[in-house]
């Protein structure tokens, strides 16, 4: 792409650099473009501020408060934040968030990268496969969530696999040490499928000529990947794991559904606990304060994504 | 980046030979049959005898075919109206994403004003916040709009998505800016341009916002939870927790309209799935 | 459709005693329905959103009296919503807060405290209701059960149902044991876990059936089952000053009888079961444990999982087992119809007619909703229905005899809380004595919030 996006559009048009009054012109025709501009943006402009960045300044401006519904709020300072720092269930939670967050994503990363080679061999049947692969993330998360929790009954259909190795039973979704883990396992296998297809399209994008100059100069084949496919694929590895990390960081379904955020405190994430503050115990100013840690946490994630961004707008510039 | 040269496909890192290719699509199969699974047993569960589900043994496929499995889950709750729900605000969301996003994503990405910068980075700072995070503050601002318990209610925060702006931006950044200027020669009006000559180019990547912002609100479970309260509103992932209050139903009936509630949105990517491909950059896969 | 509570402004006065006229002169005429045709004729439509809770039975019987009161009265019209059992709290909690909560609806008894603690309900005209003053009315009902519904003299509750938890055994795989369910019931805890571990049968180390279940799968399940455990092992939820003792001494004994069963006589396996929220007593409905603590089960609710079990009969329901022989006693707990503050006068007197109504045909109630006891004392009791009603004396000595559950303004954190704890101690073995502080560590950090809010 040559030049920042949208400059050439907007350089007036040479069929005009004959007309005497092309100066006039050329502002008036500017500056109704830049307000069209403009106005193509604007809907999802105000649409952002009621809905995302007035919610936000909302939540941090509730955080600083008591605030049950019924009585107007009442000014707290930093109160709902000492409390949380004093409250086990939230450092409970904050821990599992982080867990979950960086299980889910080194998972999603490693077995959808893994599975983009595997499509990526064509042996013949290989693009099927990947749109038979894909339904999983296509299907309704509440399914996922219903029919795992009977594949992960302690004598479900998970264990009996495990059969042949001599096991016989496995308390996945009531053990302490296995909830989570099971519940990452779930989250992979609904959301790889997605990024499977991400990586292959950045596979595809490597241009052959790099594989062949590789195997020219005798290159194994983990030496190719190493070599090759890894530093031109990066971009697209950052990519997988900010995204999957955003998405990983809002997840309340899965573990709400699956194990209610049990066995004890073993799955419970902020967002439950934002939901149960807010609206079970009606602690709407601590609830907020919980959301202003999560925006924290996700705030780091979009950095990382702002960064790649940034440095994919300089590749255009 | 829709049109962009189809890439010749890389020749193989690893070149197969037959035996080996065999054995490749053998263990991809494998593979495949493996993650594919649940959804499997999901299918066929949907179809067992009431019985099958507490014997928590797995018989794949049934040995009688409960067919009426699927009008008696129907006719449990309120199911047809839940699907009904489902279907408004997900089809809401869907057109509100397609026509916003394409709104936006050319304003930002054909057009140059004045603090159109900070503008890309704040629609990127959406993405922390995502309705489970704001839930408590977006609540308070659709109840203050007196939209609790309503379509609009529902659908209204997920109507445009920092995703599908930004990826409806990427798709027309590498549109040639002499077509657009061209066709001002011409007088043609900026929503005409918009029309005739950027949304055909960005067929690939309005179908991948199609398809997954409609799966996106078909998905949403906590944010109907919050504003809904009565049974005209709700959709049917509620429906489909609050199952078997009833005495006497089977579970093999949740599975049921488990397979009812995934066919739109399979049926969906099926529809667009020529596209979706190609928005995804696949368009060099054989 | 969307219930706008407060759209419509009372009547005036003038046309309010024109009305009381009216309702005199019905209840003169001492007939229900003719007082409330009269309102037909006399008033403007009137709307009325009015909630309660899902179950197969109480919802369709509430429905249905309510759909006969509207055919009665043609300008009535109650918009009739309802929830999932553990959502209808939270509902109205949300509800009140944002002014679209009902003008009536069914309070689960332990919730009174928290909209009374708020003024969030209007005190009831006994005297619209039938009764002739406040006593009168109190007398009518289970003492304890209407202490939790008034407040400073006056009542806010009308109580419908009202029932307490039995052990349900399988008499048929008593049988099967050597026992006989008539003379062998557990009557001590001990007794519980000898019983419940002749019971068990085991394939290697997988339960085939387990002799005893404790329900895992929600809090306010846990919270039921163990409430008497704790308060017959002399401890209580809370001290006179508001702080939570469930880990003292006491409740340490409670949750260590608790946690026998799977602890010491190896008859429950905590971590398997087939039951899901709305029916938790399915693994003793379909015969994979032989004892379940249980509301007052349906034979509707046995027939649909085990009809064998209905028509052979081979269950029945006994008393909790106790500290010692004969003395157990369990939880009871019930429903209340309540009239929210904000909702119009006109709307307030309408619901009170609507109330009287439901509660005019008790017998009725019972056909529909049996073995669902009723709060009232009298006008159900006697009717040869209930008599005939298999192991009725049981329900009803349950019901009679059993505590109730906190009246908290914390009770979904204690819930939350209590339920999180016996997870941890069940499932991962967790420490009694660390858990149990950990709980009222938690419940009291809630109180203490409540306080300050």
């Amino acid at each position: 792409m040559a030049g920042r996006p949208g400059e050439n559009t907007l350089a007036a048009p040479a069929a005009y650099a004959a007309r005497p009054s092309r100066r006039f012109w050329r502002l008036h025709f500017q500056r109704r473009i830049t307000l069209w501009g403009i106005a193509f943006v604007l809907p999802a402009i105000l649409f952002f501020i009621v809905f995302k960045f007035g919610p936000m300044i909302w939540a941090i401006e509730l955080s600083f408060t008591s605030y049950d519904m019924v009585s107007e709020p009442a000014f707290v300072g930093l109160d709902n934040y000492r409390k949380l720092m004093a409250d086990p269930v939230f450092g409970a939670s904050l821990f599992n968030t982080l867990v979950y967050i960086a299980g889910s994503t080194v998972l999603i990363t490693l077995v959808s990268l893994g599975l983009a080679m595997a499509i990526n061999t064509r042996v013949p049947g290989a693009r099927y496969c990947m749109m038979a692969m894909f339904l999983t993330n296509l299907m309704p998360i509440i399914a996922v969530c219903l029919v795992w929790r009977f594949l992960l009954h302690p004598f479900g259909l998970m264990t009996q696999l495990l059969a042949p190795f001599g096991i016989d039973r496995v308390d996945w979704l009531t053990d302490t040490r296995t909830a989570m883990p099971a519940i990452i396992a779930v989250t992979a296998w609904r959301f790889a499928p997605y990024f499977m297809v991400v990586f292959l399209a950045g596979l595809l994008a490597i241009p052959r000529d790099y594989y062949e100059a590789a195997e020219i100069d005798g290159a194994t084949a983990r030496h190719r990947f190493v070599h090759v496919t890894l530093p031109l694929l990066m971009p697209t590895i950052f990519f997988v794991v900010v995204i999957s990390a955003l998405l990983s960081a809002r997840i309340f379904l899965m573990p709400y559904i699956m194990t209610g955020g049990g066995p004890g405190n073993a799955t419970r994430v902020l967002s439950m606990l934002i939901y149960e503050t807010g609206f079970s115990y009606l602690k709407m100013g601590e609830a907020a304060a919980i959301s202003v840690v999560l925006f924290a946490i996700m705030l780091v994630f979009t950095m990382g994504q702002m960064r790649l961004f940034m440095r994919g707008e300089r590749v255009h510039g | 980046m829709a049109d962009a040269p189809i890439l010749r496909p890389p020749r193989l890192s690893v070149r197969l030979r037959p035996l080996y290719r065999w054995i490749g699509l053998a263990a991809l199969l494998a593979l495949t049959v493996a993650f594919l699974l649940p959804i499997l047993w999901m299918t066929t569960t949907s179809f067992q005898a009431g019985e099958k589900m507490f014997q928590l043994t797995t018989d794949w496929i049934p040995t009688e075919w409960h067919w009426e499995n699927y009008p008696n889950a129907l006719s449990r709750a309120a199911f047809p109206t839940f699907f009904f729900n489902s279907t408004v605000v997900s089809v809401i969301v869907m057109v509100g994403n397609v026509v916003f996003c394409t709104l936006a994503g050319y304003g930002l990405a054909k057009f140059r004003f004045p603090g159109d910068r900070w503008v890309l980075l704040a629609i990127l700072c959406t993405l922390m916040l995502p309705l489970e995070v704001t839930l408590v503050p977006t609540f308070l601002v659709v109840y203050k709009f007196g939209w609790l318990n309503s379509y609009q209610g529902i659908a209204g925060p997920l109507v445009i998505e920092a995703f599908g702006i930004f990826l409806m931006r990427q798709s027309m950044l590498s549109i040639p800016a002499d077509y657009i200027e061209a066709a001002r020669i011409d007088g043609a009006g900026e929503l005409r341009i918009l029309w005739k000559i950027i949304v055909p180019q960005c067929r690939p990547a309005l179908a991948v916002l199609a398809v997954f912002s409609f799966r996106d609100s078909w998905d949403q479970f906590l944010w109907p939870l919050t504003v809904v309260s009565v049974n005209e509103y709700r959709t049917f992932p509620l429906g489909l927790v609050a199952f078997g209050e009833d005495y006497g139903t089977p579970p093999t009936e949740q599975m049921s309209i488990a397979v009812l509630a995934t066919i739109p949105v399979f049926l969906l990517f099926a529809v667009l799935q020529r596209w979706v491909n190609r928005g995804f950059g696949l368009s060099g896969l054989k | 459709m969307v219930n706008k509570t407060n759209s419509t402004p009372g009547a005036g006065p003038s046309r309010r005693d024109i009305l009381r006229g009216l309702g005199a002169a019905g209840a003169g005429a001492a007939a229900l329905g003719f007082g409330q045709r009269a309102w037909a004729q006399a008033r403007a439509p009137v709307n009325i959103s009015f909630w309660t809770f899902e179950n197969p039975q109480q919802r369709p019987w509430l429905h249905k009296r309510i759909r006969l009161f509207m055919e009665q009265n043609p300008a009535v019209k109650v918009d009739f919503q309802f929830f999932p059992f553990g959502d209808l709290g939270k509902k109205l909690s949300v509800g009140f807060a944002t002014g679209t909560a009902p003008d009536g609806f069914v309070s689960q008894d332990w919730f009174m405290p928290t909209w009374l603690a708020k003024d969030l309900l209007a005190p009831l005209d006994v005297q619209r209701l039938g009764y002739s003053s406040v006593k009168s009315f109190s007398d009518d009902f289970t003492q304890a059960f209407v202490a939790g519904a008034t407040k400073d003299g006056k009542v806010y509750g009308y109580p419908l149902w009202f029932y307490g938890f039995a052990n349900y055994l399988n008499t048929k795989q008593f049988k099967e044991v050597g026992l006989d369910a008539e003379r062998d019931w557990p009557q001590t805890w001990e007794q519980l876990g000898e019983v419940a571990k002749r019971l068990t049968v085991k394939s290697g180390e997988r339960f085939t059936r387990q002799g005893f279940k404790f329900a895992m799968h929600a809090a306010q399940w846990t919270m039921i089952q163990f409430n008497p455990m704790l308060i017959q092992h002399g401890g209580a939820w809370f001290d006179d000053s508001g702080k939570c003792t469930i880990n003292n001494a006491a409740g340490v004994k409670a949750m260590t009888v608790r946690a026998s069963i799977a602890r010491t006589y190896g008859a429950e396996d905590p971590a398997d079961s087939i039951a899901t929220a709305p029916l938790p007593q399915m693994d003793w409905l379909r015969e994979r444990a032989s004892m379940f603590f249980c509301h007052p089960i349906p034979p509707a609710a046995i027939a649909s999982q085990n009809q064998k079990m209905l028509s052979e009969g081979y269950y029945r329901p006994v008393q909790y087992p106790g500290v010692e022989p004969g003395r157990g006693f369990s939880t009871t707990y019930g429903f209340n119809l309540v009239v929210n503050a904000r909702a119009p006068k006109e709307k307030q007197e309408v619901l009170h007619d609507l109330y009287k109504f439901m509660m005019s045909d008790l017998a009725d109630c019972w056909k529909d909703t049996a073995p669902f006891t009723l709060a009232r004392k009298s006008g159900w009791a006697d009717t040869p229905e209930v008599r005939q009603f298999p192991h009725v004396d049981e329900i009803i000595k349950a019901k009679d005899q059993g505590v109730y559950l906190p009246r908290t303004v914390v009770y979904n954190e204690l819930a939350d809380a209590v339920h999180r704890g016996v997870q941890r101690i069940m499932l991962n073995r967790a420490d009694i004595k660390a858990t149990l502080d950990e709980i009222a560590a938690e419940v009291d950090r809630a109180t203490e919030a409540s306080k300050r809010g």
